[in-house]
C-alpha cells in the first residue's frame, strides 16, 4: 500500500515535469478581444454571429475595462481593444514607443442617460444643474421643483469609460463631491436608482427600461435619433482599437468592419446601442 | 468560589456553541437563498419555445412531437396575432407605405416591358407618382378629413385602364383598407398609440418569438419567445398592465405608481379600440399558446451557452474550472510537499529557515489580486498570451503557502519512532520519506489540499488577467496538449462577468444564480471527494 502511494507521488511529479516542458502551441486562426464592459456585450454578440460565419476562427472575448483594453493592445495581449472612450495621450505615447500604432474604429453610438426613480416628478435638467448636483451644491430635489427629498447622486467608478465621458461632457472635469456614491457597473447603477426614490445616476441607453426614468438634458430626450445626430449632449462613440489598420481581408478586418453590414447594425440595435449610419 | 468557576465554565460552553450556531446560521442565510434561486436554472416549467430553442441550438428533442406541439400552439396564437397585425396596420403605417412604394416601383418595371410610347410612359409614371404621394401624405396626416380627401384623389384614378391589371392595382385595395382603418381609430392619438403599441409588440415578441412576417433576428436570444413559464408570466403582466406614475395628491409632489389594464374600457389606452380583446385572449389562453410542462434541465451543467448566458448552460465554465483546479494542484502539491519535507527533515533551525517560514506565512496573506498581477507580469508576458497553463500556475502560487503549512505540520506530527523503525530496517532517507513519513502524514496533507482546492476553484482575481475569458472556444482536451495554451472560461470569472456589463443578465436572474449555485456545488463536491479520500486513508492508517 505504501508503495502505491509512492507511485502516486512519482506520478504527480512526472506529470508536472511532462506538463511543464515547452510544447509549441499550434497557431490556428485566433482573435483576442479585450476591453470595456460597456462595449463587451457588442463584442460578445459579434463574436457569436462570427462563429457561424467563420467556424475555423476561435474568438475570445474578455471584459476588464477600457483602460485594461488599451494596456492589452499596447502589450500585444489582444488583437482588438474595445473602448468606450478615446485613447489618452499617455496611452498613445506608450503605444508608439512600443511600436504599436492604434487605429480607432467607431462601431456604434451610445448615450449616457441621466436617470432618476420613476416616482420623481422632475423631467428635465440642464447640464449646469446636473453638475451642481454632483459637485454637492444642490442637495435636495426641492431646489429643482421636486419633492422635499435629499438627492443621492450615484456615479460609476473612476476607471470606467462611462465615468470619463460623463466627467468631461457634463462635469467639465470638475471634481465630484464627497457624498457621491460610486458603483462598479451599469447594472449596479441601474439597481441603485431603481431602489432609491431620491437617487440620480447615469447609465448607457441600453439600460433604460420601465424601472428608471430618463431625464431630458438641456431639453433633449435621449433617443436613438437624438444620439445618432449628436443633439443629445452626452452622446459618445464606442470604439474598437487595432494596431494599425488591419490587413485587408484578414479576420481582424472582417471583425472591425462587421458593424457596417446589415446584420451588424441589427445586432447593435438589438443590444440597445445606436448604429452610426442609417441602413 | 466553585460557583464562580461553574458560571465561567457554563458561559464559556454557551459562547462556544453559540458562535458555532451563529456561523452555521450565517452560512445557511447566505447559501440557501442562492441555492434556491440557482436551482431554478435546472428545475422549472418549460414552454414549447424551450423545446424549439433546444432543437435549433442544441439539436435535440423529438422532431415530430415538436412539430405537433408547434402546430397546436400556433393555432392557439393565430387569432391574437392576426388581431395585432390588423390593428398595427393603422397605427404603424410603415408597412403600408412600404407596400405603396414597392407597387410604384413595380409599375415602372411593368411599363418598360409594355409597348408604350415614351410620352405615354412619362405621363403614366407622373400620374402614378402623384397617386403614391397622395397616399403617403394620407398616411402621414393626423386630420381625418384631409386623409379622406387625399384618398379620394387616389381612388379617382381607379378606373384608369392603364392601371388595371397592373402591379399598381394593389394600391387601390390598400386605399380601401386604410379607409376602413380610418373609421376605427382616433388619428389625433396616433403617436400615443404608436408608443404603446411598440411595447405591446415587444412583449408579444418576448412571449411568442418573432411576429409573423418578421425576418429571423440575427441573435439567438431574439429568435424564441418565453422559454420558461415564470418568464412568460412576467411578460404577460407587462403586456396587460401599463404603469402610470400619477401625483399622489399629497403635498410632497411625489408620484405614485398606478397599474392600469391596457384594455380597461375607461382608462386603458386600447380600451375603446379593436385591439382590446387581445389582452384577455392572451391572458386566458396563455397555457394553450405555450404549453408549459415541468422539466429537469440537468444538461444545464454540460451545455454551452449563447452570448451573455441568455440560453444554455455552464458546461464550458465547469470544464474550465475543473481543468484550472486540477492542473494547479498538479503544480502546487508536489512542490508544496517537497518544500515542507525539506523544511522539516533537512533544514536546520537557523535564521535562514526562520526567514523562509516567515516568507511563506506572508505569502499566505497576500491579496489574491496581487497574485493575478504577478501572473500577468510573469507568466502571461513571458508566454505571450493568457492561457490555462499560466492561469493554473498563478493559482498554484496562490495555494502553495497553504499546502506547505499544512504539509509541514502533518509531516512533523509523524512520530519519530516510525522513521527510526524504517531506518533501522535499512531503508534510506528517501525511501523512509516515501514509504513511511508520507503515508502517515497523508490525511494532514489532504486537509491542506482540501482547503486549497476550494480556494483555487473560487478565486477570480488571479485568473482575471492570466487566462480567463468571458467568451471563447471550449478547450479540446487531448494528449496533444494544445489546450494548455488556450484561455478558458471559468465559473468564478463567469459569475463576475454575468453581473457587470450586459443588460441581458438582468433578464435572466435564474442563469445568474444558476452559475453561482454550480460553483458552490462544484466546490462542495471537490471537498466531499477529498474528505472521503482522507477518511479512507486514515482508516487504513489505523489498521497499520
Amino acid at each position: 500500500m505504501m508503495v502505491r502511494h509512492g507511485k502516486t507521488v512519482l506520478f504527480f511529479i512526472g506529470l508536472t515535469l511532462w506538463a511543464a516542458q515547452p510544447v509549441l502551441a499550434a497557431e490556428g486562426k485566433t482573435l483576442q478581444i479585450d476591453g470595456s464592459t460597456t462595449v463587451g456585450p457588442l463584442g460578445d454578440a459579434f463574436a457569436e454571429v462570427f462563429k457561424e460565419l467563420h467556424p475555423d476562427v476561435s474568438i475570445t472575448v474578455k471584459k476588464t475595462g477600457s483602460g485594461d483594453g488599451a494596456a492589452a493592445l499596447i502589450d500585444g495581449r489582444c488583437d482588438i481593444a474595445m473602448m468606450s472612450r478615446f485613447m489618452k495621450d499617455k496611452e498613445f505615447q506608450q503605444a508608439v514607443e512600443k511600436g504599436v500604432f492604434p487605429v480607432a474604429h467607431v462601431i456604434a453610438m451610445d448615450g449616457v442617460c441621466v436617470v432618476v426613480h420613476p416616482s420623481n416628478p422632475v423631467t428635465e435638467l440642464r447640464t449646469e444643474q446636473i453638475r451642481d448636483i454632483y459637485m454637492g451644491k444642490i442637495t435636495n430635489w426641492k431646489e429643482l421643483g421636486g419633492p422635499d427629498m435629499p438627492i443621492v447622486p450615484v456615479s460609476r467608478d473612476t476607471s470606467s469609460g462611462t465615468y470619463e465621458s460623463f466627467h468631461s461632457m457634463v462635469m467639465h472635469n470638475e471634481k465630484m463631491a464627497a457624498n457621491v456614491e460610486y458603483v462598479n457597473s451599469n447594472p449596479q447603477a441601474h439597481a441603485r436608482v431603481r431602489s432609491t426614490p431620491g437617487a440620480i445616476g447615469y447609465v448607457g441607453i441600453g439600460f433604460l427600461d420601465r424601472y428608471v426614468k430618463a431625464l431630458k438634458v438641456d431639453g433633449v430626450m435621449p433617443t436613438r435619433s437624438t444620439i445618432a445626430k449628436g443633439i443629445y449632449p452626452v452622446s459618445r462613440p464606442l470604439f474598437l482599437f487595432t494596431n494599425g489598420y488591419p490587413k485587408l481581408g484578414s479576420i481582424i478586418h472582417a471583425f472591425c468592419t462587421f458593424y457596417l453590414t446589415e446584420k451588424g447594425q441589427e445586432i447593435i440595435e438589438a443590444k440597445g446601442f445606436v448604429p452610426v449610419t442609417e441602413y | 468560589m466553585t460557583l464562580w468557576r461553574q458560571i465561567k465554565n457554563t458561559l464559556f460552553t454557551a459562547l462556544c456553541s453559540g458562535s458555532v450556531l451563529f456561523l452555521a446560521a450565517t452560512l445557511m442565510i447566505f447559501l440557501l437563498p442562492m441555492l434556491w434561486k440557482g436551482s431554478k436554472a435546472v428545475f422549472f416549467r418549460k414552454t414549447v419555445e424551450f423545446d424549439k430553442m433546444q432543437k435549433e441550438l442544441f439539436k435535440r428533442g423529438h422532431a415530430e412531437d415538436l412539430e405537433r406541439r408547434t402546430a397546436q400552439t400556433n393555432q392557439a396564437r393565430q387569432e391574437a396575432l392576426a388581431l395585432l397585425e390588423h390593428f398595427s396596420r393603422g397605427i404603424d403605417t410603415a408597412l403600408l407605405s412600404r407596400e405603396v412604394r414597392s407597387a410604384y416601383q413595380q409599375l415602372g418595371r411593368h411599363l418598360r416591358y409594355l409597348e408604350v410610347s415614351d410620352d405615354e410612359y412619362a405621363r403614366l409614371r407622373e400620374q402614378a407618382k402623384d397617386i403614391r404621394d397622395a397616399f403617403l401624405q394620407a398616411l402621414e396626416t393626423t386630420d381625418k378629413a384631409e386623409a379622406e380627401s387625399l384618398l379620394d384623389t387616389v381612388d379617382a384614378q381607379q378606373t384608369n385602364p392603364r392601371f388595371q391589371n397592373s402591379p399598381f392595382e394593389v394600391v387601390f385595395s390598400l386605399s380601401k383598407q386604410y379607409r376602413q382603418i380610418l373609421q376605427e381609430i382616433d388619428l389625433s392619438r396616433r403617436p400615443e398609440y404608436a408608443a404603446e403599441l411598440d411595447i405591446v409588440k415587444t412583449e408579444m415578441r418576448n412571449l411568442f418569438g418573432p411576429l409573423p412576417g418578421e425576418s429571423i433576428p440575427p441573435l439567438p436570444q431574439d429568435r424564441f419567445g418565453a422559454t420558461r413559464w415564470d418568464v412568460a408570466q412576467r411578460h404577460l403582466q407587462y403586456l396587460i398592465y401599463q404603469t402610470k406614475w400619477v401625483p399622489s395628491g399629497k403635498d410632497d409632489k411625489r408620484l405614485i405608481p398606478k397599474q392600469i389594464r391596457r384594455d380597461d374600457p375607461e382608462e386603458g389606452i386600447f380600451g375603446k379600440t379593436e385591439l382590446a380583446p387581445l389582452f384577455s385572449m392572451v391572458e386566458q389562453n396563455l397555457a394553450a399558446m405555450l404549453q408549459p410542462r415541468p422539466t429537469i434541465y440537468w444538461r444545464y451543467f454540460l451545455d454551452d451557452s449563447t452570448a451573455g448566458h441568455y440560453f444554455g448552460g455552464v458546461g464550458p465554465e465547469v470544464l474550465g474550472t475543473l481543468l484550472l483546479t486540477v492542473l494547479s494542484m498538479c503544480f502546487a502539491v508536489p512542490l508544496g510537499v517537497l518544500s515542507a519535507a525539506y523544511l522539516v527533515e533537512y533544514a536546520a533551525g537557523g535564521i535562514t529557515t526562520r526567514i523562509i517560514r516567515t516568507c511563506i506565512n506572508t505569502l499566505a496573506g497576500v491579496p489574491s489580486i496581487v497574485y493575478g498581477l504577478f501572473g500577468l507580469a510573469f507568466f502571461v508576458l513571458l508566454a505571450g498570451n493568457p492561457s490555462i497553463l499560466s492561469a493554473s500556475m498563478t493559482l498554484a502560487l496562490l495555494v502553495l503557502p497553504v499546502i506547505i503549512r499544512a504539509s509541514e505540520e502533518a509531516i512533523r506530527a509523524v512520530p519519530q519512532s516510525y522513521k527510526e523503525a524504517s531506518l533501522a530496517l535499512g531503508a534510506g532517507k528517501f525511501r523512509t520519506f516515501l514509504t513511511v513519513t508520507l503515508p502517515a502524514a497523508g490525511p494532514g496533507i489532504l486537509t491542506g489540499i482540501i482547503l486549497s482546492l476550494s480556494r483555487a476553484a473560487g478565486e477570480t482575481a488571479p485568473i482575471l488577467f492570466a487566462g480567463a475569458v468571458a467568451l471563447g472556444p471550449i478547450p479540446d482536451i487531448g494528449l496533444h496538449l494544445k489546450w494548455l495554451f488556450q484561455p478558458t472560461r471559468a465559473l468564478s470569472y463567469g459569475c463576475y462577468d454575468i453581473t457587470v456589463g450586459d443588460r441581458l443578465a438582468m433578464q435572466v436572474p435564474h442563469n445568474q444564480f444558476g452559475m453561482v449555485m454550480t460553483l458552490i456545488l462544484l466546490v462542495l463536491l471537490l471537498n466531499l471527494a477529498a474528505v472521503l479520500l482522507r477518511w479512507r486513508m486514515s482508516k487504513k492508517l489505523q489498521g497499520l
